[in-house]
């Protein structure tokens, strides 16, 4: 629900209330006030009759024959409410009447004496529909002008919200608002600006820190791999069966912590966006080449590759991350594949789509392009690939998505190009 | 073709032709990789000087001839790509090999461009520095018309022939690559990671592909065995293979 629309509500249903007190409080103030007056005037009109009684006059009758009635038989006294027929239209008309007794000429006489209250009524309508009709009037502009005054002063939370929604930290700025007259909204910004500030420092500062960590621990690195190698040719070796497993297995894990280290990098890099010049590729191309790297693999596996070749679509991209993108796609494929199945790899104008078949992979697909993100305990591989594959596609504007046709059990990775082909996105 | 002899009389020459004529400069900042990649080079047969810095480098390449310079990068005292220019400048025929653990293909890029033959990223396989070295030398020094000769077996590598005893053997590319790669490290254990990354690509994660070297091997052995070269290649557990000169 909106904030207006929010307000609006509490705001009808007060309004509502109100309206209906008002009214309620309007029509009996003004219907007591109008009888007040009636009640005035007959009194006013009982001392006019005493007074000209008083003198000797005599008592008339007048023409108007419902609103004076002489009687010589006693009445009840005092002001009192009655129906009367109207002569004139025939209906019953509430009026109001005032008996009292005088003396004339010498003989008691008992005078009511009435007045109509269809006037009184007619006016009490009036002045109540104005009234109301008025309320309302004013009402709907205080909702217009809500409207419209939202429009106007919210545009600046609108921009600040438009202005997070496409941030990006990945490049490496914060956010510049600009300073609305508005305090609230400025307050806003500027918590949001130097938010963005802070976050922008600590993922510098992060990521300097990765890159570091994988440059400075391949010089080491290089010197235990080169070391090991060298020990691993001592004779002396030899006569113990158990020491070369054991150094080969440490220079293993020398070449995947160094491997990692390298993955990282390369991450780091992209992020960084520490590629230099594109050129244009010939993906099919870079596919053969990949494919024919790989394929002591595959037969070792016993996979099958099927190519489909639509059309070669020539990108601007930096060679070195063709490779990599197509290596890790590949190998992805080949790692997670079943013996003896296959690859299926389709390439378009449009889109790159590698498929492999295999067993249903758990969790939230969208989770496969994070890193260290493992599909099998087992594999010594770090899982990092994907989360490569995806950054060089954000880096020119690739969307990689996953599909899985449950039927076939495939698995499907595809790199849609859009529309760039013009060097990374910025 | 009219340079090849037959293999018995080369059997003793090839090795010397090869190695230990062979003048290489190492320049390389780490005291520590310094150390073991001079010990590995001469144990491999080369002739190997060392310079610690760009300075000692320079001075190096101005004053002496080199088959091949090991080229460092990063170096304390300045860019090892200065010093591939000041080479080429001087119209050096020197091979140059970059060692670098500065993995920007950027730099790649400019050193080859620069004229640099060849390039490694750190940390690498020995082994494969080796089989490099060989590649860039012989293409270098015999413009591809140099043979490799390892007890019984002759190897052209221009042509990819592999002869026992003047007999053909019928490699497939990938069995070619692995023999050419044992050739170059004779009588050193090459582990499997290096022989996997070797044929692979080195990006390809060794640990779960093994089993593809294991295959090759296997069919290299046996079409050497045929042609009786038997027992070249050995198996050393858990570690790798070795082409044992005995």
């Amino acid at each position: 629900m909106k904030l207006l629309a929010a307000t609006n509500r509490y705001y009808l249903a007060v309004v509502a209330v109100l309206f209906a007190l008002a009214s309620g409080v309007l029509y009996y103030g003004m219907q007591m006030a109008l009888r007040h007056e009636v009640d005035e005037q007959l009194g006013l009109h009982q001392r006019q009759i005493e007074a000209l009684v008083r003198v000797g006059q005599p008592l008339v009758a007048t023409p108007f024959a419902d609103q004076f009635v002489l009687s010589s038989w006693p009445r009840p006294l005092g002001l009192a409410d009655t129906i009367l027929p109207d002569p004139v239209e025939g209906t019953c008309v509430p009026h109001r009447q005032l008996t009292f007794r005088l003396l004339a000429q010498g003989q008691p006489r008992w005078v009511t004496l009435r007045k109509s209250l269809v006037e009184t009524n007619d006016l009490l309508a009036v002045v109540l529909g104005v009234m109301l009709g008025v309320l309302v009037v004013l009402m709907l502009s205080i909702l217009r002008l809500n409207q419209w005054l939202s429009k106007r002063l919210w545009r600046q939370f609108h921009r600040t919200l438009a202005a997070l929604r496409h941030y990006d930290l990945q490049q490496h700025r914060p956010l510049v608002l600009p300073q609305p007259r508005i305090d609230e909204f400025a307050e806003l910004n500027q918590a949001v600006t130097h938010l963005s500030q802070r976050l922008v420092a600590d993922y510098e500062s992060l990521r300097e820190f990765t890159a570091n960590a994988a440059h400075e621990t391949q010089t080491p690195l290089a010197i235990m791999q080169a070391q090991l190698e060298q020990l691993l040719q001592v004779p002396a070796l030899a006569t113990d069966p158990t020491a070369a497993p054991l150094l080969a297995d440490l220079y293993g894990a020398t070449r995947r912590l160094s491997r990692l280290h390298q993955a990282l990098g390369l991450l780091s890099k992209i992020e960084n966006r520490q590629f230099g010049p594109t050129q244009r590729l010939n993906l099919a191309a870079v596919l053969d080449e990949k494919v024919d790297q790989l394929a002591p693999l595959l037969e070792a596996r016993g996979l099958r590759l099927h190519r489909h070749i639509d059309q070669a679509p020539v990108l601007a991209m930096h060679p070195g991350l063709a490779d990599s993108l197509l290596h890790n796609l590949l190998y992805n494929a080949i790692k997670h594949n079943q013996p003896g199945g296959s690859i299926t790899v389709r390439l378009s104008g449009e889109a790159l789509e590698i498929s492999n078949p295999g067993a249903a992979i758990g969790g939230d697909p969208s989770r496969f392009f994070e890193r260290f993100r493992k599909h099998s305990a087992a594999t010594e591989s770090p899982g990092l690939g994907l989360s490569i594959v995806q950054q060089i596609g954000a880096y020119y504007g690739f969307a990689v998505t996953y599909g899985y046709a449950v039927a076939g059990q495939v698995h499907t990775l595809r790199v849609a190009f859009g529309h760039s082909a013009a060097g990374p996105t910025t | 073709m009219s340079t090849r002899m037959p293999s018995e009389c080369l059997r003793f020459l090839g090795p010397v032709l090869l190695s230990h004529l062979m003048k290489l400069l190492l320049v390389e900042d780490e005291p520590a990789l310094r150390s073991t990649l001079l010990e590995a080079l001469r144990q491999g047969g080369y002739v190997v000087e060392v310079a610690p810095g760009f300075d000692q480098a320079y001075e190096k390449i101005k004053l002496y001839r080199y088959d091949c310079i090991l080229l460092d990068l990063t170096l304390p005292d300045g860019n090892g790509l200065d010093l591939l220019r000041a080479l080429k400048a001087d119209g050096s025929t020197a091979g140059v090999l970059i060692i670098t653990a500065r993995d920007a293909i950027e730099d790649k890029v400019a050193g080859l461009d620069l004229g640099a033959d060849d390039y490694l990223i750190k940390p690498f396989h020995l082994s494969e520095l080796n089989a490099r070295l060989r590649a860039i030398i012989r293409r270098r020094q015999f413009q591809g018309q140099h043979h490799i000769v390892f007890r019984d077996l002759l190897v052209w590598p221009e042509q990819a022939e592999v002869l026992v005893r003047g007999e053909s053997v019928p490699l497939t590319r990938k069995e070619y690559d692995l023999l050419l790669y044992l050739l170059a490290n004779p009588g050193r254990i090459l582990t499997k990671e290096a022989i996997a990354e070797h044929l692979c690509g080195d990006t390809v994660d060794t640990a779960d592909s093994f089993d593809f070297i294991y295959t090759h091997l296997k069919n290299l052995r046996r079409k050497l065995q045929d042609k009786g070269a038997d027992n070249y290649i050995r198996t050393m557990y858990g570690v790798g293979y070795k082409l044992s000169s005995e």
